[in-house]
């Protein structure tokens, strides 16, 4: 019989530090015929315990063509991830997932993508950045537009400079105003005005949405003003959960499970929800 | 005359109270708080053997605390929660309106029929039946000889002992317990924002209910309510595997009163227990 | 359908026991269960109000350890519990304690299978008991049960005099009662068809749900409320469940799986600071939501048996019925 509840072990191999409270680590799974068996799809998420702490959820952040090692990135806020920034390279943790839903990639295929993110919300979004710039071909534009409370907030920040000096996608990096550094090159504003002021094209175009709730709740209306329908608006919850199978209740809203409905949402769906998350 | 109607009534209509916290009847045995808030809903009031809730519990809620003067239905026992609340700062004086009367005790529990041998343990040794705080007092009969208390008794079965019964005896209470944290709930004098259990950098408590964690959870209860609990006996109450809650605040009522002559929740202004110290503090038992 | 007499009944029991059955059955009061050692201590009575606590301790207990680790150097190790499989017979269930095992069964293996509750259901024998029991709190008629309801039962016992009338309703059941055939005399007798006077509208009350997220009616009905688990916990078909890491030495230490309720506070605290369900009111919501609407509309089950625990002991004397029967006057 199966222990659902059981991790399998994973060793962090690379440690990067995003910005003072935010890191990424770099994982290898540890046992060869899960490595070798292991697939996952852009937007879905993992249990990652320190034994002793606890387990926490992250979405996992390499793209799925990648499958050699599995990123994470977390914000220290709580016992789990204090206890994970402890740790350092060749230490393991424990692993469970993939879990959750994904993003809907054959969909957005032969269509224009617009990525819009906000601080560690970049996170979950990254995935799928990376999974439709390793296909780049099967999609037509690709509009990045990333925004976080001051340079040092900003995350993956060398992966920033790559999309930039890209020539087939286009990328507006901002920070809110009085975040700025004295040589900042790029935009001043928070992510909803930048996103008014890009007026991107919302005919035959997928929105991907990923920030705090407070970004979210001013750029949905302005993405409906330039003519997105509420289908075409994608975004992915972050809510409490526990068990990410479904049954511990924790992050039941409504009739939905977040943790195996979710975590991925389109607008229209998420309007249907109870409004409590 | 001066009945709970009529004093509620002359409350809201002399604006003296916007919120009146008390007991209403369900059936004949059986009560429930209710807020109430106009005169609509006061002749729903009811404060007889059945009102066994302590009501002080809503005192420190903070969609409470919004009312600028509250009125609130309580016994005797109740009111030492009060009290104690005053005492320790959590609530104002001035904003609350005491409405007691002369008790003659509660049942054990709802569902039972008022006689002498369904009151509660509490009620035998009180030392409020007539309250000595209070604003208002309704009227109500004379009182009544209730039977003798066994507390005491228990208490000295269990101090009987030696440590390795008593060691064994609540082992196996605590082993029943199912941290629902009905007690803690109940408990007025339990009003922290954010309780010890709750708090996991580090955990302190241990949050599965095994042997070892729930030892750890009633005792650090007891410790926090050492010099504060009133003895309402809630705790005992609500607790759905039946752990006799009352002998550990009892045995901690009698060690308080035995070594500091202090009694909690009998004299506003009187200085805390735990939360005050004087050069002339008993301290032969520091060895 | 079968006549048994008591005393056989009982031989079939202290067999069970010899063959290293772990036998459940109600004490002398009804107000608890025990595990029994012979039929002597056998307490099968149609008049016990529900016990204190419900029988979901059996397949679902308070605590339970998921896995153990032990960190050496550069590693930890995983060790694997091992599942469950005593043999268990519950005698004597209520109906309303009978359905809620099916009930939860639901949620345990949608997806993912939980197999420390399948481990224990799976070996778990449910013997039912006709109920003449009734008090203002329950309220089984209306969640589609009965005192005669079979459902979630693997044997149905109806007290008939001297004899018991067994029902026998399962492949567990049956296999379970196989050796014991000539104890049993076959009858047919003609079921009594329950009376089954409802006064709730279900589906007017998930619509009422639906319809008022944020009506001022949940603070009402909570405003007493006191935020304690005590309701979820003693509850048949609540199943909510928290996940903690425990430690022996600073090496060793287990996963353990513990009951948790959606009435604590602290329930859907993010580690942000953010709480969506911050207030009592919206909690209490939840607990009626989840129980008559939510689950009903993923699984097809009310989340609620109408035993009445929960009203009955209640601290500030919440009574679930009420809440149901004032959205439904609504």
């Amino acid at each position: 019989m199966d222990n659902i509840y059981k991790p399998t072990i994973a060793k962090i191999i690379e440690i990067i530090d995003e910005t003072p409270d935010t890191r990424t680590f770099k994982l290898e799974l540890q046992d060869p015929e899960y490595k070798k068996n292991f697939t996952f799809k852009a937007g879905q998420f993992a249990e990652y315990s320190v034994f002793g702490e606890g387990e926490c959820t992250f979405c996992i952040a390499s793209s799925p063509t990648r499958t050699d090692y599995i990123e994470c990135s977390f914000k220290q806020a709580g016992k789990v991830t204090n206890a994970l920034r402890k740790l350092n390279i060749g230490d393991v943790i424990g692993f469970r997932g993939p879990y959750g839903n994904h993003f809907p990639l054959e969909e957005m295929k032969n269509k224009d993508v617009l990525f819009i993110a906000g601080g560690i919300g970049l996170a979950p979004v990254r995935c799928l950045i990376w999974n439709v710039l390793d296909l780049r071909d099967q999609f037509n534009n690709v509009t990045i537009i990333y925004g976080a409370r001051s340079v040092s907030d900003l995350v993956y920040k060398r992966e920033l400079n790559e999309w930039q000096n890209r020539k087939d996608i286009k990328t507006v990096i901002t920070v809110d105003p009085g975040g700025e550094t004295s040589d900042w090159k790029g935009e001043i504003g928070f992510v909803p005005s930048i996103v008014e002021k890009v007026n991107p094209d919302s005919k035959n175009c997928i929105a991907i949405v990923c920030g705090p709730p407070i970004m979210i709740k001013y750029t949905m209306p302005i993405l409906t003003k330039i003519g997105f329908n509420d289908e075409s608006i994608i975004t992915t919850l972050e809510n409490r959960m526990k068990c990410g199978l479904g049954k511990c209740g924790r992050c039941n809203i409504g009739s939905v499970y977040v943790c195996k409905d979710g975590p991925v949402f389109t607008y229209k769906e998420l309007k249907q929800l109870p409004q409590e998350y | 005359m001066n009945n709970l109607y009529n004093i509620a009534k002359d409350l809201f209509s002399t604006n003296k109270v916007d919120l009146i916290i008390g007991y209403k009847s369900i059936d004949s045995k059986r009560t429930k708080p209710i807020f109430v808030s106009s005169n609509e809903d006061v002749d729903h009031l009811v404060f007889n053997e059945y009102s066994l809730n302590n009501l002080s519990v809503y005192l420190t809620r903070k969609d409470i605390k919004k009312y600028n003067k509250i009125g609130i239905l309580a016994k005797g026992c109740d009111i030492r929660a009060i009290v104690q609340l005053i005492n320790e700062n959590q609530i104002e004086r001035e904003k609350i309106l005491i409405i007691s009367k002369k008790c003659n005790g509660v049942v054990k529990d709802f569902g039972l029929e008022y006689n002498e041998e369904n009151i509660a343990e509490k009620c035998k040794s009180c030392k409020v039946r007539t309250p000595k705080v209070f604003d208002l007092m309704i009227d109500s009969e004379e009182e009544k000889k209730l039977p003798e208390p066994t507390i005491s008794s228990r208490v000295n079965e269990l101090d009987s002992m030696t440590p390795e019964e008593r060691f064994e005896f609540w082992r196996n209470e605590f082993s029943k317990c199912i941290r629902c944290y009905a007690c803690r709930q109940a408990c007025p004098l339990c009003y922290c924002e954010r309780c010890i259990v709750d708090k996991n950098i580090p955990d302190w408590i241990e949050s599965s209910p095994t042997q070892r964690a729930n030892f750890s959870w009633n005792l650090i209860r007891a410790f926090h309510l050492s010099g504060r609990c009133i003895g309402c006996g809630e705790c005992e109450r609500v607790c759905p595997v039946d752990i006799p809650l009352s002998l550990l605040n009892a045995k901690m009522g009698i060690v308080t009163f035995k070594e500091f002559n202090y009694a909690t929740g009998m004299e506003i202004g009187e200085p805390t227990l735990v939360g005050n110290y004087s050069n002339e503090d008993n301290e032969d038992f520091i060895k | 359908m079968y006549r048994i007499k008591k005393q056989d009944f009982s031989k079939i029991i202290d067999e069970l026991i010899k063959t290293g059955n772990r036998i459940i059955s109600y004490s002398n009061n009804g107000n608890d269960f025990k595990r029994i050692n012979s039929s002597n201590e056998l307490s099968i009575n149609s008049n016990f109000k529900p016990s204190k606590l419900s029988l979901k301790e059996i397949v679902f207990p308070k605590t339970e350890p998921l896995f153990y680790y032990k960190r050496t150097n550069d590693n930890v190790e995983l060790k694997d519990i091992k599942f469950d499989s005593e043999k268990t017979i519950i005698i004597g269930a209520k109906p309303c304690d009978a359905k809620a095992f099916s009930t939860i069964s639901k949620v345990f293996n949608w997806d993912y299978k939980d197999n420390f509750f399948n481990s224990k259901y799976e070996n778990t024998i449910i013997i039912g008991l006709k109920c003449d029991y009734k008090d203002e709190y329950c309220f089984c008629n209306e969640v589609g049960l009965s005192q005669s309801s079979k459902e979630g039962s693997d044997i149905f016992i109806e007290l008939d005099g001297d004899d018991y009338f067994i029902y026998i309703l399962s492949e567990k059941g049956k296999n379970l009662f196989q050796p014991f055939m000539s104890y049993l005399i076959e009858e047919i007798k003609e079921s009594k068809v329950d009376d089954i006077d409802k006064i709730i509208d279900l589906n007017k009350v998930r619509t009422w749900i639906t319809d008022n997220f944020d009506s001022n009616f949940w603070y009402s009905i909570s405003q007493e409320c006191l935020g304690c688990g005590k309701c979820a916990f003693i509850c048949p078909t609540c199943h909510c469940f928290d996940i903690v890491d425990e430690n022996y030495t600073y090496f060793e230490g287990r996963r353990m799986k513990n009951w948790d309720a959606c009435q604590f506070g602290k329930f859907t605290l993010h580690a942000s600071g953010h709480n969506p369900r911050d207030i009592q009111a919206k909690r209490y919501r939840q607990r009626i939501a989840h129980k008559f609407k939510y689950y009903f509309d993923k699984f097809d089950e009310l989340l609620c048996t109408g035993c009445g625990r929960c009203s009955r002991e209640c601290p500030v004397s919440i009574n679930i019925f009420d809440v149901i029967k004032e959205i439904n006057a609504k």
